[in-house]
């Protein structure tokens, strides 16, 4: 606990701590499924990142490929039903 | 209600355990909107170049981060570069002395968007709430699409 005192006097490259750090990586590990399914707290915090980057572009990936098929199908969409549908099983 | 508002930092904190279905409802509502003004764009009969679909394509894209961005609005580091980067602004200040590489960082700080004017703390933090929009986003439009092509109109 002192210690994190001392570097929050420094200048600011030292004022975040590891503790935070890990902390913020663990939260981390716990939105991404992969790592969920295996046994947490095995992971290191740089596998932790990887697995993170690797989940954002997959994600980044799945939004263009959904949205192609949303464009394709635009003309026949009715937004308004789609709307409803939407709505309806939210609220369920 | 009139609580929350009152105490900006509490909304803050609040915010940030959202409930994800009001987040859902919001993405949902500006999405769908953005769908219905792209329809309305378009002309109705189907696209017949390559260069028409790719065009709709990235239309449809933009439109998903557009709403993304607006539906989150500026109370993220990252709804704000997105914001800035479709208004055509120029970026936020890179971050001085550059600590991201220090924490291997420096991939994901090229993928969130914003990333770089971070620091490592405000880095992971944006990251996790990026990823839950950007999970929002994607049940979103795969629900929209299920819906459609249920309820399927033949051309």
């Amino acid at each position: 606990m002192s210690s994190r005192r001392q570097q929050s006097r420094q200048s600011g490259a030292s004022r975040i701590t590891d503790d935070q750090i890990a902390d913020l990586v663990s939260k981390l590990q716990q939105l991404i499924p992969e790592i969920r399914s295996r046994r947490s707290n095995k992971s290191s915090a740089s596998k932790v990142l990887q697995e993170t980057c690797n989940y954002i572009r997959n994600l980044h990936q799945e939004v263009d490929d959904l949205s192609h098929r949303l464009s394709g199908l635009l003309q026949s969409t009715d937004a308004d039903s789609a709307q409803a549908t939407i709505i309806r099983s939210l609220l369920m | 209600m009139s609580s929350l508002s009152q105490n900006p930092k509490k909304t803050l904190l609040f915010s940030a355990m959202k409930n994800p279905n009001t987040l859902k409802k919001k993405l949902a509502s500006r999405f769908l909107k953005a769908m219905k003004k792209l329809k309305y764009k378009m002309s109705p009969s189907p696209p017949a170049s390559i260069a028409e679909k790719k065009r709709r394509h990235r239309a449809v894209r933009a439109a998903a981060y557009a709403s993304m961005a607006s539906a989150v609005g500026p109370r993220r580091a990252w709804s704000r570069a997105l914001l800035r980067k479709m208004k055509g602004r120029k970026r936020a200040r890179r971050n001085p002395g550059n600590m991201n590489t220090r924490f291997g960082l420096n991939h994901l700080c090229d993928i969130v968007p914003g990333g770089e004017a971070m620091d490592s703390c405000s880095l992971l933090n944006e990251t996790a709430h990026y990823i839950k929009c950007l999970v929002a986003q994607v049940q979103i439009m795969r629900e929209i699409l299920h819906s459609s092509s249920s309820s399927s109109t033949i051309l």
